[in-house]
C-alpha cells in the first residue's frame, strides 16, 4: 500500500528536523547526569509527540485523498441538501397551518355567546428542531381542546388540520437519520482495513518497527478518522444553517443553536462509537476482507434490523386491555357520581319540579333525564339561548345557583377523573413507550436517535411538556371564568342582556424547555455513548497491544 | 464453459463468511416474521370475524325499511389478508373498515302549526385512521417480507459483488481468467448467476422455514391460490436481488479499486433504498394541488347544504302561502254562506277557477304528499350531497397518494414493495379495492331498499320519509349483506406495472454491467 511508501520517505527527514531546532541544543548543555536522563527522557516524549503528529499527518492525508472520502462526502450532502429543501417545505406547511388553525380556534373562541358555550382549542406549534430530529413532533396529534369539565393530556391530541392521512404511508425522514445511516457507515468503511489491511499489506510491521507506541499508531488512525467524520458533518450543518437562513418560516434562537450544538456534538460521539467498532474489528480480524463483512454484518444489525426487531417482538408490556377497561369504568363511575351530586342538589332546589325537561326560552334547553349520563353531558356542557321568556325569568337565579354548582362539581370530578386517565396513560401508552426505548436503546444508533430528540425537543419529553402546558392553561381559564364569577353569572347561558365579550381570555403560548432541560434530558444518552467510546477504545488498545503483528 | 464459471464462483462464495452471515440474519429475521404473525394473526382474524357477525347481527335486526335507509348497512369490514406477514401494507394507515354515517342531523319544521321533524338519511363516509396521532412509542418499521427484501436482498447482493470484478482486477485473476479462451459476457453471466444462486440460496432456505413455522398454525390456511401469489412474491424478490447484483457488478467493472467500488455502491445503496421511498413521496406532495383542509372540507359542506335547505325552505313556504290562501278563500266562502248564502254562490261564480284551484289543492293537502316529496327531496339531497363530497375528497387524497407512489418508483426498492403488497392483498391497492367493493354494495342495498318498497302497493313510494315508505317488515333473509373477499386477479393486474419495471430495471443494469464490462482494460 501506499502508506509504507509515504511513511519512509517521512521517517528520514524527522532527526533532522529535531536537531535544527535551536533550542535543543541549548539545552542539551546541562551535564549532570540525572538531569541527562531527564532530558533522555523529554527528548524521548519529545520525539513521541512529533511522531504522533506525523502519523496523524500521515493518516489524515492519506483517508482524505482517498476516492471513497470524496464520494461519500458529495453524497452526504447531496442528500442532505436534498432533504433539507423537503424538509424546509414541510416545516413551512406545517407553520402555515398552525398559523390558520390558531385563527380558527380564536374566531370560534370569540364566536361565543355564553361563556358555557365557549369552545376553545389550542394548537402545537411545529418545533424547529424537528428539522433535524423529527421524534415525535410530526407525528402526535396537535389539537387540544381546553375545557373545565376535562383534563387534557397526551392522548387527548388529535390532528384536525391533517390534509391527508393516506400520506402517512410514507415515513418521516430528518436530518440526523442521514447522519445516523450514512455516516455511520461511513465510520465503519474508514474503520475496516484500518488495522486489518495494514497487516495484510505489511505496512503495519513495518511501521511498528519504528519507536513508536502501539498506543500511538491507534491513536493517530483514530484522530484521523474523526478529522474526516466531522468534516462532511460540518459541511451539511453549514449547508442546513445557509438553507436555514433563507427560509422565512424558520426563526432560530440562541438557545436553538446551542441545541443544534448538541446534536453535532452528539452526531459526533456517535460516530466514533461507529468508528471504534470497526477499529475493534479490524483489530481482531486479519484480512481486510473479513473484517469488512463483519463490520456491514453489524452496521445491518445494528442500524437496520436490531431496533425495528426489537420494538416488533421483544416489548415486556403485554395485553393492556384490561386495565385499560378498569381506568374507564372508573372514569365513568366518577362521572355518574357527579350525576348523583347534580340530582341531590336538583332535589334541594327549586327547580325540581321542573324536570326532566326544563326550557328557557323557546329555543329550548334543558336536562333530559331520561339520557343516558354521557348525553347528558353533553347536554348540559352548552348553552347559548338569546330570549328569556317571562314564565321561565323567576327561575334564572336558580339556573345561576345550579349552574355554579355544577361548575364546580365538574372541574372537582374532571380533575379526578384526569388523574385516573394520567395513571393510565403513563401505565399503559408511556411505560410501553419507555420500554420500547429502553430496548431500542441497546443499538447505538437508536441511542443517536433519542439523545438527538432529547436535544430538540421532541422526545416524549418534549410531549409531555406541552401536556403540561395544556393542563396549565385550563387552569388559567379556570381562574379566568372564576374571576367574572362567570359559572353562577347569567352569561352562563343566556345572551339576552349581552353576549360575552372575549377581550381578556388569556391567550396560550407554550415555551419550549429550556436548553438546560434538554442537556439533562440528553446527559444520560449522551454520556452512555461517550462510555461506550471509551469502552470500546481500552478494548481496542489491549488487543492491538498484544497481537502479533 | 459459463456453467463452469458459475459453479466456481458459487463454491468461492459458499466457504465464505459473508454467505454464513447471510445465512443467518435472513434466517433469523424470517423466523422472527413467523412467530411474530402466529401471535398477531389470529387475533386479527377473530376481530374481524367477531366485526362482520356484530354487524350483521345488528343490520338483521332492522325490520323496518326506514330504519334501514336511515341506519344504512353498519360498518363494513376489510378482510384481513392470510399473507399479511408479507406485506404489512401501512394497514394500521389505512382504515379497517367503511364506517357510515347514519342520518344524524334533525331539521324541525313547523307547518300547519304543529312542529314534525325531518331526519337525515344514511350516508357513506369514509373514516380516516390515523394511529400517529395518539402513538407514543418510537417509530419502526414491521419485519415483513418486504422489510427484509427490500433492505437485505438489495445490500447483501452489493456485498458479494462489489469487488467481483474490480478484485480480480487488483489481484491480477481477471487477466489470468480472461487469457483462457473465455468470452466477456460468458464471465459476467457466469459471475451473476452465481451471486444470484449464493444470495439466493440463503433466502429461499429463510422462505421455507418461514413458512414451514407459519403453516405449523393452524389458523393460516393457505388456498392454491395463496401459493401461487407466495411463488410471484418470491420471484419478484429473486428479481429485485438480480438488479441489485447487475449494479454491483456495473460499478465493480467501472472501478479499479474494490475499496471505492464498495463505497460508491453503499451509498448509492443508502439513497436508494433507505431514503428515495420516503423522501420522494414527501417531495413530490410539494408539487401537488393541495387536497382541501379539513376546515375547507366543512366550509364547502356547510355552503352547500346550506343551499339547498335554503331551497327547501323557499318551497315550503310558497307551498304553505297557497295552502293559506287556500284557507282563506274557504273561510271566507264559508263565513258568507253563514249570513247570505245568495252572495257566497256569487262569489263562488266569480272565483270559480280559484275555488276549483283551492279546492284540489285543499285535496292535496289533505294527503300531504307534495309535502312528503319535498321532505323526501330534501333528505336524499343531503345525503346525496354529502355523499359527493366525502367521496370527491376521498379521490383526491387517493390521486394524491397514487401520484406520490408513481414518483418513488424511482427506487426499486418501492417498486417492490408497491409489488409485493398488490401481491399479498395488503396496502393501498388492497384498500382500494376495498372501497370498491363497499361503493358496489352500497348500490345494491339501495337498490334493494327502492325494490322493496316497490313491492308494497300500500307504499306512498317516496323513499326518505317514515310516512312515504313501506311499513312492512323485511325479511332478514332477503338483506344483501357484505363480504369482503380478496380476488387475485386484480392485485395481479396492480402488481404487472411494477414486475415489468423490475424487469426493465433489471435487464438495464445488465446491459450497463455488460457495456461497462467490455468497454474496460483489464
Amino acid at each position: 500500500m501506499a502508506l509504507g511508501r509515504r511513511w519512509e520517505g517521512r521517517h528520514k527527514a524527522l532527526p533532522l528536523q529535531e536537531h535544527d531546532t535551536g533550542r535543543w541544543r541549548l539545552e542539551g548543555v546541562e551535564k549532570h547526569p540525572r538531569m541527562f536522563l531527564h532530558k533522555a527522557l523529554q527528548e524521548k516524549k519529545r520525539k513521541e509527540i512529533v511522531m504522533l503528529h506525523t502519523l496523524i499527518r500521515q493518516e489524515l492525508l492519506s483517508l482524505m485523498m482517498s476516492a471513497r472520502f470524496l464520494a461519500a462526502v458529495v453524497i452526504t450532502l447531496l442528500l442532505v441538501v436534498a432533504n433539507t429543501v423537503v424538509l424546509l417545505d414541510e416545516h413551512e406547511n406545517r407553520v402555515a397551518s398552525y398559523r390558520q388553525q390558531e385563527t380558527i380556534h380564536r374566531q370560534k373562541a370569540e364566536a361565543a355567546e355564553t361563556y358555557s358555550f365557549l369552545e376553545l382549542f389550542v394548537e402545537r406549534p411545529p418545533n424547529p428542531l424537528s428539522l433535524f430530529s423529527a421524534g415525535l413532533d410530526k407525528r402526535l396529534g396537535t389539537t387540544v381542546e381546553i375545557y373545565h369539565g376535562s383534563v387534557p393530556t397526551l392522548s387527548s391530541m388529535s390532528s384536525r388540520s391533517l390534509e391527508n392521512p393516506y400520506l402517512n404511508l410514507f415515513s418521516q425522514i430528518d436530518l440526523v437519520s442521514i447522519f445516523q445511516v450514512v455516516l455511520s457507515l461511513l465510520a465503519l468503511l474508514f474503520a475496516y482495513d484500518a488495522i486489518a489491511g495494514n497487516w495484510e499489506s505489511g505496512t503495519l510491521r513495518l511501521v511498528i518497527s519504528h519507536p513508536v507506541r502501539r498506543g500511538s499508531i491507534l491513536f493517530a488512525k483514530y484522530i484521523a478518522a474523526m478529522v474526516c467524520l466531522l468534516l462532511p458533518v460540518l459541511m451539511s450543518l453549514l449547508m442546513v444553517m445557509i438553507q436555514l437562513s433563507l427560509a422565512r418560516s424558520i426563526q432560530l434562537n440562541t438557545d436553538d443553536f446551542l441545541r443544534i450544538g448538541g446534536i453535532s456534538f452528539t452526531t459526533i460521539v456517535y460516530l466514533s462509537v461507529f468508528y471504534l467498532i470497526g477499529l475493534l474489528i479490524s483489530t481482531t480480524t486479519r484480512r481486510a476482507a473479513t473484517s469488512l463483512i463483519l463490520c456491514m454484518f453489524f452496521w445491518v444489525v445494528l442500524v437496520l434490523v436490531y431496533p425495528n426487531w426489537s420494538r416488533f417482538t421483544l416489548n415486556p408490556v403485554g395485553d393492556m386491555h384490561a386495565e385499560g377497561r378498569s381506568a374507564s369504568q372508573q372514569i365513568e363511575q366518577i362521572w355518574e357520581e357527579a350525576d348523583r351530586e347534580e340530582q341531590r342538589f336538583l332535589a334541594n332546589s327549586p327547580l325540581k319540579g321542573e324536570p326532566p325537561e326544563f326550557y328557557l326560552g323557546s329555543s329550548g334547553f334543558g336536562l333530559n333525564q331520561n339520557s343516558s349520563a354521557s348525553y347528558r353531558r353533553a347536554r348540559t356542557r352548552r348553552f347559548s339561548t338569546s330570549i328569556v321568556d317571562a314564565a321561565s325569568e323567576p327561575l334564572v337565579p336558580h339556573f345561576q345557583n345550579y349552574y355554579a354548582f355544577v361548575g364546580a362539581t365538574h372541574i372537582r370530578l374532571a380533575e379526578k377523573a384526569g388523574l385516573v386517565s394520567e395513571q393510565r396513560l403513563a401505565r399503559i401508552d408511556i411505560r410501553r413507550a419507555v420500554w420500547d426505548e429502553r430496548l431500542m436503546k441497546f443499538s447505538p444508533a437508536s441511542r443517536y436517535t433519542f439523545a438527538t430528540s432529547a436535544w430538540a425537543g421532541t422526545d416524549l419529553n418534549g410531549m409531555l411538556d406541552f401536556s403540561r402546558a395544556t393542563q396549565g392553561y385550563r387552569q388559567t381559564l379556570i381562574d379566568y371564568f372564576q374571576d367574572k364569577d362567570a359559572f353562577a353569572s347569567r352569561l352562563w347561558f343566556a345572551y339576552d342582556q349581552g353576549a360575552v365579550d372575549w377581550w381578556d381570555l388569556p391567550r396560550f403560548r407554550f415555551a419550549r424547555a429550556g436548553i438546560w432541560e434538554n442537556a439533562q434530558r440528553a446527559l444520560a444518552d449522551v454520556s452512555l455513548l461517550f462510555l461506550m467510546n471509551l469502552v470500546l477504545f481500552m478494548v481496542t488498545f489491549l488487543i492491538f497491544i498484544k497481537i502479533e503483528v | 464453459m459459463i456453467l463452469h464459471i458459475v459453479q466456481r464462483e458459487f463454491f468461492d462464495h459458499l466457504n465464505s463468511l459473508r454467505f454464513a452471515l447471510t445465512a443467518f440474519i435472513m434466517a433469523a429475521l424470517m423466523v422472527t416474521n413467523a412467530v411474530v404473525h402466529l401471535q398477531s394473526y389470529p387475533d386479527e382474524v377473530r376481530e374481524y370475524s367477531e366485526n362482520v357477525t356484530a354487524a350483521r347481527n345488528k343490520l338483521q335486526s332492522q325490520t323496518q325499511l326506514y330504519s334501514l335507509l336511515k341506519k344504512g348497512p353498519g360498518e363494513l369490514y376489510k378482510r384481513p389478508s392470510p399473507l399479511t406477514f408479507v406485506a404489512d401494507g401501512g394497514e394500521a394507515f389505512l382504515p379497517g373498515s367503511g364506517t357510515t354515517d347514519r342520518g344524524s342531523w334533525i331539521r324541525s319544521t313547523e307547518s300547519g302549526g304543529s312542529v314534525n321533524e325531518i331526519q337525515g338519511i344514511w350516508t357513506l363516509d369514509y373514516p380516516t385512521a390515523n394511529p400517529n396521532a395518539r402513538d407514543l412509542r418510537p417509530k419502526a418499521n414491521q419485519i415483513d417480507w418486504v422489510f427484509i427484501i427490500t433492505y437485505l436482498l438489495s445490500f447483501i447482493p452489493l456485498l458479494f459483488t462489489f469487488d467481483a470484478l474490480s478484485g480480480e482486477r487488483e489481484s491480477g485473476t481477471l487477466r489470468l481468467c480472461l487469457a483462457n479462451p473465455i468470452s466477456r459476457p460468458a464471465l459476467l453471466v457466469g459471475k451473476f448467476l452465481g451471486a444470484l444462486i449464493t444470495v439466493l440460496i440463503p433466502f429461499y432456505f429463510a422462505v421455507l422455514l418461514n413458512l414451514a413455522v407459519i403453516s405449523v398454525d393452524s389458523w393460516t390456511q393457505f388456498g392454491a391460490a395463496d401459493w401461487g401469489r407466495l411463488g410471484m412474491i418470491v420471484l419478484i424478490a429473486s428479481g429485485y436481488a438480480g438488479i441489485f447484483i447487475a449494479v454491483g457488478l456495473l460499478v465493480s467493472a467501472g472501478t479499479r479499486d474494490s475499496r471505492v467500488s464498495l463505497v460508491v455502491l453503499l451509498i448509492t445503496w443508502v439513497a436508494l433504498v433507505v431514503f428515495m421511498p420516503s423522501t420522494l413521496g414527501t417531495l413530490a406532495t410539494k408539487w401537488m394541488s393541495p387536497v382541501q383542509t379539513v376546515h375547507q372540507r366543512e366550509m364547502a359542506k356547510k355552503s352547500a347544504l346550506g343551499q339547498l335547505n335554503a331551497d327547501f325552505d323557499k318551497k315550503m313556504w310558497t307551498k304553505q302561502k297557497a295552502q293559506l290562501q287556500t284557507d282563506d278563500l274557504l273561510n271566507q266562502l264559508m263565513a258568507l254562506a253563514k249570513t247570505s248564502p245568495e252572495k257566497a254562490e256569487e262569489l263562488a261564480k266569480a272565483k270559480e277557477e280559484e275555488f276549483k284551484a283551492a279546492v284540489a289543492k285543499f285535496e292535496s293537502q289533505k294527503a300531504d304528499e307534495e309535502e312528503l316529496r319535498l321532505k323526501a327531496e330534501l333528505v336524499n339531497k343531503d345525503a346525496e350531497i354529502r355523499e359527493r363530497l366525502n367521496r370527491e375528497h376521498l379521490t383526491a387524497q387517493i390521486v394524491q397518494v397514487q401520484r406520490a407512489r408513481g414518483i418513488t418508483r424511482f427506487s426499486p426498492a418501492a417498486i417492490v414493495q408497491y409489488a409485493l403488497e398488490s401481491m399479498a392483498g395488503t396496502g393501498l391497492n388492497r384498500h382500494l379495492q376495498f372501497l370498491e367493493g363497499v361503493h358496489r354494495h352500497i348500490r345494491l342495498l339501495r337498490h334493494f331498499i327502492v325494490d322493496v318498497d316497490r313491492a308494497d302497493t300500500e307504499s306512498l313510494h317516496i323513499v326518505g320519509i317514515p310516512e312515504g315508505m313501506s311499513k312492512k317488515p323485511i325479511s332478514s333473509r332477503a338483506l344483501p349483506t357484505y363480504e369482503d373477499k380478496i380476488t387475485f386477479s386484480e392485485t395481479f393486474n396492480a402488481a404487472m406495472v411494477d414486475m415489468l419495471l423490475l424487469l426493465l430495471l433489471l435487464g438495464v443494469f445488465l446491459l450497463g454491467a455488460f457495456l461497462v464490462f467490455i468497454r474496460s482494460d483489464v
